[in-house]
């Protein structure tokens, strides 16, 4: 590999949380405990906390400072006029609602526009979306190219939406049926991998075409912003913001959860252009979050949100954000870790179906490389596989997942490079012993959502 | 020498040690921002009043403490540490088994709602509450009211106005039968009874008598700690056991609990729901994902599971409920030493002034409480709220409601205010009632479909020429 440039991060440290260290029999200890769920483990226990990029980011100073000046006012919060303001100028959307986080957001607009007969569909639906919208009575369809299912090969956009199936099902469900398309950037399910704008554009024309809603699932707009502007050529002298704010200005709402570019850790909005559905969406709103100023939020949260909608757009920072994913990505696969291509822009998903192919699919490959992670090295991560998506046939037979991936999600601005470098030390004792790895079966479930609570034991 | 010992007997066990900035403004500066705000005080901007007073709910200002705790929480998806705390605090100085945390009071409602009740339930409870009453018609249950009858008359000063009347309760089993009843949902310091306390012995009553028919009692705690207070000064047998005791007590004759922390547990955000059965709190784990966040932070960020854990704490600790509802008094007091008419007995957390004896040359749909909270503003910046005609709304052929009560109600934020500030507050009053009888009503210019009191404007009616 060529020996590139430290990659330079533009902030030093101004708190630091310490960690604690653990030895591999306590480890060992605690997955027993926990059912080898590392959901289930007590985050004191875990090293390095690569779970998720959710509200697990580190926020800056000014953030802090404005924490302290927060406007806790029920009615009419200074926070909430300067988030207003922030989020308007980027949607171009006159209605700015606050929400607790991303999911409210989801849940209010899609139960007005969702229900019985109608039809959603997305590049990919979020696992939270596609439960929002199923719990209305309405169908969710995901449409990404097949080419994207494939982890290995190296598209600059395999996060777009297929256009011709998308035609396709606009005139199989009938357009009037259609809630909305919903596009969600940068395509989380599929890796973290980007949507370009010559997509969101032609699905705007779609949109327009058959008189359909078009909203953007855009809680990691930036990080989609900086694929567009180093792989659309035309977009190479626009700056990341601008990027954004033409995106948005194509969709009819937006969806956020601030958890993630909002660089804070709670929070979430939902902003609209229309204004007959902003009022059903505010009725809503005061009575499952709170009072259309606060949304379920405090003021503090509120200012938060709005310096950080601003932080995440210097160029400085999203250059050292994506590179840093890349870097322990492109060193994973220099090591011959099997991991999805091209690298994302907030995880690395590794490829366990490839790197355990002696565990069968039914004993949840993922699961093992993510127990190994962690009795080696601290290191916490999720399976995105079998575990998470799996259901059964009438027999209880597994229907597997698409793919077999662990999630290295990385949060922002919270570990250095040495972190990244331990973990990718820990994959090298992985790689050792990768054929001893074992499967596991599991041995309780939860009737929905089971990643977050099942428990596991191996297999005798 | 005595009157000085009473009035110092309040003094706050605190001192500032962070100060938020107001901005001071003249009557003709208020009188624009009124007008711009269509005479709704919820329609003003925040930076433009003085004083606050439009709720207790989340307004509280947090200790150093907890600012403290702020920096050390956990923001770990799962298994946070801050939750383990948080877990642990409402585990012992409440006593529930299970604990789910929302993102505040509501949440809780809306789950325990949609798992506890079927289609056609009845749920009884001592008098509604806005977003309580909602959730239970969404998930298909029908409110009803057993609340004592003193509790709707505004100068009955029987002190635990707050109470269930058993008689109530017991015709609803006869004529639904208890199993159309899957809980009562039982408010401490009742909020729109005036802030009104329930007695230990009425507790004691109702949970003998739902036991005797396996009907569950849902605890509606938000303000707990002062519902304590009260039955600590006021109810025989109590007068020398700790708040801290005896919250725990009232908790113990309940099976689950929905709290809005903002309240008395001193925080601004965050909340939570506790049950002591296994199955219902099964479930709620796996709503609270779908609606919320993962059972471990339940669309909380960490630092604000710690600000809760502690706020519990110091909200147990006598001095403070002693400084706290001593600030309340000590308004209403001085609003009664101005004549000023106020529901009686002075509540837990606000005073609510009947608007209807105060502007009595206003007829109900010239909305006296709506006028009386913009006069309020106009001559000192001082923030109230509507309780009447207007938060009423209209019925189904399209008429007010018109409610008994036309109630302003200045609700009182916790250790945020200081004495200066109630003797401001108190002195406008008296003010405003001073130059009532030249007060003009108003009219509603636009009206939205719904709640409309967030929303609603209006303007002054004109004088006769």
């Amino acid at each position: 590999m060529k020996k590139e440039r430290t990659l330079t991060e533009p902030f030093k440290i101004k708190i630091v949380e310490p960690l604690r260290i653990t030895t591999e029999s306590y480890r060992q200890q605690q997955l027993v405990q926990a059912g080898y769920n590392p959901f289930l483990l007590h985050s004191e226990d875990v090293f390095i906390d690569l779970l998720t990029d959710s509200g697990t980011g580190a926020m800056s100073d000014h953030q802090w400072a404005g924490m302290l000046i927060g406007d806790e006012s029920y009615a009419g919060s200074k926070s909430f006029f300067h988030l207003q303001r922030i989020v308007q100028e980027l949607s171009g959307m006159p209605f700015v609602l606050p929400t607790h986080q991303g999911r409210a957001a989801e849940r209010i607009l899609y139960s007005i526009i969702g229900g019985k007969g109608k039809v959603f569909i997305s590049n990919t639906h979020f696992d939270t979306t596609r439960a929002n919208i199923e719990y209305t009575g309405a169908i969710a369809i995901d449409i990404v190219y097949p080419q994207a299912k494939d982890p290995e090969i190296d598209l600059p956009f395999k996060g777009n939406i297929d256009l011709d199936q998308l035609l396709e099902l606009i005139e199989e469900y009938r357009p009037q049926n259609i809630a909305a398309i919903i596009m969600t950037i940068t395509n989380n399910s599929v890796g973290g991998q980007p949507v370009s704008m010559s997509n969101i554009k032609a699905v705007r024309n779609i949109c327009n075409q058959y008189s359909i809603m078009l909203v953007i699932d855009g809680c990691r707009i930036a990080e989609n912003a900086y694929f567009i502007k180093h792989r659309e050529i035309e977009y190479q002298d626009k700056s990341y913001y601008e990027i954004a704010k033409e995106i948005l200005g194509l969709a009819d709402a937006f969806i956020m959860s601030a958890k993630k570019d909002g660089m804070v850790n709670i929070g979430g909005l939902l902003t609209v252009k229309n204004e007959e559905l902003a009022i059903l969406c505010k009725n809503l709103l005061i009575i499952s979050e709170g009072f259309t100023t606060y949304g379920g939020l405090s003021g503090r949260d509120m200012e938060a949100i709005a310096i950080g909608l601003t932080e995440v757009f210097d160029p400085d920072y999203l250059h050292y954000r994506i590179k840093s994913i890349a870097y322990l990505g492109e060193h994973l696969k220099a090591k011959g870790i099997p991991v999805v291509w091209p690298i994302g822009g907030h995880a690395v998903y590794v490829d366990a179906k490839k790197l355990y192919p002696h565990i069968p699919i039914n004993e949840f490959p993922g699961q093992a490389l993510v127990c190994n992670l962690y009795r080696k090295g601290g290191i916490r991560c999720v399976e995105v596989g079998s575990v998470m998506f799996g259901t059964y046939d009438e027999q209880m037979n597994l229907i597997p997942a698409q793919n077999e991936l662990v999630r290295l999600a990385i949060p922002r601005r919270v570990y250095t490079q040495s972190h990244i470098d331990y973990v990718l030390d820990i994959f090298d004792e992985i790689l050792e012993d990768k054929e001893q790895s074992k499967g596991f079966k599991i041995v309780y479930e939860p009737p929905v959502l089971r990643h977050f609570t099942a428990l596991f034991d191996h297999i005798q | 020498m005595k009157k000085i010992q009473e009035k110092r007997s309040w003094a706050e066990p605190y001192k500032m040690k962070m100060v938020e900035l107001l901005k001071m403004t003249n009557t003709s500066q208020r009188m624009k921002a009124i007008k711009e705000a269509g005479f709704n005080t919820f329609l003003l901007k925040s930076e433009d009043v003085y004083i606050d007073l439009l709720t207790d709910s989340g307004t509280n200002s947090m200790s150093d403490r907890q600012w403290g705790a702020f920096m050390t929480g956990d923001e770990a998806y799962a298994g946070s540490k801050s939750f383990y705390k948080f877990e642990h605090a409402i585990q012992s100085y409440y006593g529930y088994k299970y604990i789910i945390p929302t993102h505040q009071g509501r949440a809780a409602e809306n789950i325990l709602s949609k798992i506890l009740i079927k289609k056609g339930d009845i749920i009884p409870g001592n008098m509604y509450f806005t977003t309580t009453r909602l959730h239970q018609e969404l998930a298909g249950g029908i409110f009803s009211d057993i609340i004592i009858d003193e509790a709707h008359d505004p100068y009955n000063e029987f002190l635990f106005k707050g109470n269930v009347d058993l008689n109530k309760l017991d015709a609803l089993v006869k004529k639904f039968g208890a199993h159309k009843i899957p809980y009562i949902s039982l408010a401490t310091n009742v909020n729109l009874a005036g802030g009104q306390p329930i007695s230990m012995q009425n507790i004691k009553e109702l949970r003998e008598y739902t036991s005797h028919y396996n009907i569950r009692i849902i605890h509606d705690m938000t303000r707990v700690a002062e519902n304590a207070y009260f039955i600590q000064q006021r109810e025989a047998g109590y007068h020398h056991k700790k708040i801290k005791e005896i919250v725990k007590e009232i908790c113990s004759y309940t099976d689950g609990a929905t709290m809005s922390a903002k309240k008395d547990a001193l925080v601004n955000i965050g909340g939570f729901l506790a049950t002591n059965d296994w199955d219902v709190f099964e479930e709620a784990r796996n709503l609270v994902v779908v609606y919320e966040g993962l059972h471990t932070y339940g669309g909380l960020a960490g630092r604000d599971m710690e600000a809760i854990a502690i706020g519990i704490k110091e909200s147990l600790d006598d001095n403070h409920q002693k400084a706290r509802i001593g600030q309340v008094e000590y308004l209403g007091h001085k609003m009664l030493e101005y004549n000023i008419p106020i529901v009686k007995p002075i509540g837990g957390h606000g005073i609510f002034v009947d608007a209807k004896a105060f502007l009595p040359h206003l007829k109900q749909d010239e909305f006296p409480a709506q006028t009386l909270t913009a006069e309020m503003y106009i001559d000192s910046g001082v923030r109230t709220m509507e309780r009447g005609i207007v938060s009423a709304g209209r019925n189904s052929n399209g008429d007010h409601y018109y409610p008994k009560l036309e109630l302003v109600r200045f609700t009182i934020p916790r250790r945020v205010y200081t004495q200066a500030h109630m003797d401001v507050i108190a002195e406008s009053a008296a003010r405003v009632y001073a130059k009532r009888h030249k007060i003009r009503g108003l009219t509603m210019v636009y009206e939205p479909k719904y709640l409309r009191f967030f929303q609603a404007k209006f303007e002054r009616i004109k004088p006769p020429l």
